[in-house]
């Protein structure tokens, strides 16, 4: 695709080996992440959206090389970070950084706010002098919004939404280009929910930050990225833009999905209480073959049982389903 | 008070002792559950909502203490000896909670587990109970009932799970099914499933329903009335319509406003509400809320706003008597 790209990722997997069940208890292979492909453009938000069990977590940890990949690339500015060894891979993580969903549990307690902030820094920069991180941490906390008198607390002192302000600044005192969000406001309550996603729009449009931002609620996604993937059973369903992908979905199990989101409107709400489906994500150790939506899919026909859909361009986005033409229609 | 009132709460407080000091979880609580709704209660962690119902169930921890009265049914549960609350629970109210797998022995069967509540309720033999478990669990749509009664809770899934609690709280047809956070570990698409089974069950067997969220979408799809709770407190206590479409309480509106919204035209920033939520080992002497409430007057500091009536059955506790709109994306 296009040679300006920030991070390219192509035919990505990730397998994990698994014990199945029964009395011999074979090696199966757990697909978490199976061939996903996909840009990311300097200054873009793209969001990754699924339910539990879609690989979101796992393809952005592989990402970041805290997981092993199995195969495929992963490539930063045309760097490739799959055959990469920790000494080398170890500059790289300055441009690549990631905030966690509970704030609190990926916090040290035993260690201050500034030494949590600093940490980074320490490992990456280590030439930096004593003076010149201090004054890069108490700048990264005013970003954020943290007061520099917060410097010498404990994490248990700050609310969940103070917290996270924290493992924001964790991740950006190295000042890198990338931040992967995984699920960085799901644990928060609805009033604090608000302001820390204004924080990180803020940040992206101050500091020229570029996000992957993981999430399973699609209202939060549309209101904070650019372009959004959705994943099932670890592959690509769509990737298309916010506004045609909210308008107009074109894989059903993107309207499926969007279908099933409360809207807190009781006149909608009760409008749109259609009979939803009845029918439980297969198991990932036993992937239906063909299509993996196909047994919860309403369009699924002889094709979609035998046939991997690909991911393809259809009027400028990027669909896996053999019906798409039908609802691009 | 309401003729078809079910579940009448009055005065409830709910005060735990900690090493801190008193922590007033509730406060001066009034609402009832009439037969057959669906009252959804909504608020943050901390605002009281769980620990009301618990102290209804007479479930509080052991550091808890509940003042006031609750009547079930025109008659007093609230602090009931230890044997009568037992023959009550399970029996004519019972409770959900978010996570079905720490309220489900993973060492016993799901068919155990679920005839135990018949044979102690309403000493059925074990064969009849089981009976009953097999017709419960193909009410909320379980296929192939009497096999799954033979499994374990850690071989069905989260949302499955959560079928087996709501088919195990049913058994007995209890007029009142509290269910707190029902959907919130669950998957969207499940929990559409699960919100659809409820509003069944309820059409089905006239079961009133208590529905405990932080999710106003969720209280949007299900509840006929709704009362929102800040800070041990309720703030506002209206019909759904009326709550949605002419909320009277800057919180309300703060909640509202601040989520982002797939049925509304995407904003360039969202509204939020400043601060967080108080502590509730002080008890100020004004409103709760008016640290981060936009429309502040001086009485607010200084009184704590009663929870009255502004009309057509729709109730709030706040002092500032304007328009509200006043809550804006902030610069």
């Amino acid at each position: 695709m296009s040679e300006s790209a920030l991070l390219e990722v192509r035919d990505l997997d990730v397998h994990f080996p698994v014990r199945g069940p029964g009395l011999l208890r074979p090696m199966l292979t757990l697909r978490a992440v199976d061939q996903v492909s996909f840009d990311v453009q300097p200054g873009e938000v793209l969001g990754v959206v699924g339910e539990s069990g879609c690989g979101k977590s796992t393809l952005s940890r592989a990402l970041l090389r805290l997981i092993p990949t199995t195969a495929g690339s992963v490539r930063l500015h045309g760097v490739e970070l799959t055959t990469l060894d920790r000494a080398a891979m170890r500059p790289l993580r300055r441009s690549m950084q990631m905030v966690f969903q509970d704030p609190l549990a990926s916090l040290d307690p035993r260690m201050t706010v500034g030494e949590i902030i600093a940490e980074p820094l320490k490992a990456l920069l280590p030439r930096m002098g004593r003076a010149e991180r201090e004054q890069r941490v108490l700048r990264t906390m005013q970003q954020v919004g943290l007061l520099p008198a917060q410097i010498n607390r404990y994490p248990h002192e700050f609310s969940g939404g103070q917290a996270q302000r924290i493992g924001i600044a964790r991740a950006l005192v190295v000042e890198p280009e990338l931040v992967v969000c995984d699920e960085p406001v799901s644990a928060l309550d609805v009033s604090i929910k608000s302001q820390v996603i204004n924080l990180l729009l803020d940040l992206r449009a101050e500091l020229g930050l570029t996000y992957i931002f993981v999430a399973h609620d699609l209202a939060t996604v549309r209101h904070i990225a650019d372009r959004v993937m959705v994943l099932y059973l670890g592959r690509v369903m769509e990737i298309t833009d916010r506004d045609a992908l909210y308008a107009r979905p074109l894989h059903p199990y993107t309207r499926l999905l969007l279908s099933a989101v409360p809207i807190p409107d009781p006149t909608i709400a009760r409008r749109r209480r259609a009979a939803p489906s009845r029918d439980e994500l297969p198991s990932p150790l036993a992937l239906p073959s063909g299509c993996a939506f196909r047994t919860r899919c309403p369009l699924a026909d002889a094709r979609c049982v035998a046939e991997r859909p690909i991911l393809r361009e259809i009027d400028g986005r990027y669909v896996a389903c053999h019906h798409a033409e039908a609802a691009a229609a | 008070m309401a003729a078809d009132a079910l579940l009448e709460v009055r005065n409830l407080s709910v005060r735990f002792a900690t090493g801190d000091g008193p922590v007033y979880a509730v406060n001066d609580l009034d609402l009832e559950v009439r037969r057959g709704e669906v009252l959804g209660m909504v608020g943050e962690s901390g605002s009281g909502k769980s620990q009301t119902w618990l102290a209804v169930m007479g479930l509080l921890a052991k550091n808890g203490r509940a003042e006031g009265s609750v009547c079930l049914g025109g008659k007093e549960i609230l602090n009931l000896p230890q044997r009568a609350l037992t023959r009550l629970r399970g029996d004519r109210m019972a409770m959900i909670f978010q996570d079905p797998m720490t309220a489900m022995n993973p060492f016993l069967t799901v068919g155990r587990q679920m005839t135990e509540v018949l044979e102690w309720h309403r000493h059925l033999s074990r064969r009849e109970a089981r009976a009953r478990c097999v017709a419960a669990l193909e009410s909320v749509h379980i296929s192939d009932a009497a096999r799954r009664l033979s499994m374990y809770p850690h071989e069905f899934s989260g949302g499955m799970r959560q079928r087996v609690m709501i088919a195990t709280a049913l058994l007995t047809e209890p007029e009142l099914l509290i269910c707190d956070e029902p959907t919130t570990a669950l998957d969207v698409t499940v929990q559409a499933q699960i919100l659809a089974l409820l509003d069944e069950l309820r059409q089905r067997f006239g079961t009133a329903i208590v529905l405990v969220t932080h999710d106003l979408g969720v209280i949007a799809q299900l509840a006929d009335r709704v009362t929102v709770m800040y800070a041990g407190r309720q703030v506002e206590q209206a019909e759904v319509h009326s709550l949605y479409g002419a909320y009277r309480h800057p919180y309300t509106e703060g909640l509202l406003r601040s989520v982002p919204r797939l049925d509304e035209p995407r904003s360039a920033r969202l509204a939020t509400i400043p601060g967080r939520p108080p502590d509730l080992a002080s008890r100020p002497a004004g409103c709760p809320f008016e640290p981060r409430c936009a429309y502040v007057t001086e009485i607010c500091r200084q009184q704590m706003p009663p929870l009255v009536s502004v009309g057509d059955a729709h109730l709030r506790a706040c002092h500032y008597d304007g328009a509200l709109g006043r809550l804006e994306p902030d610069a």
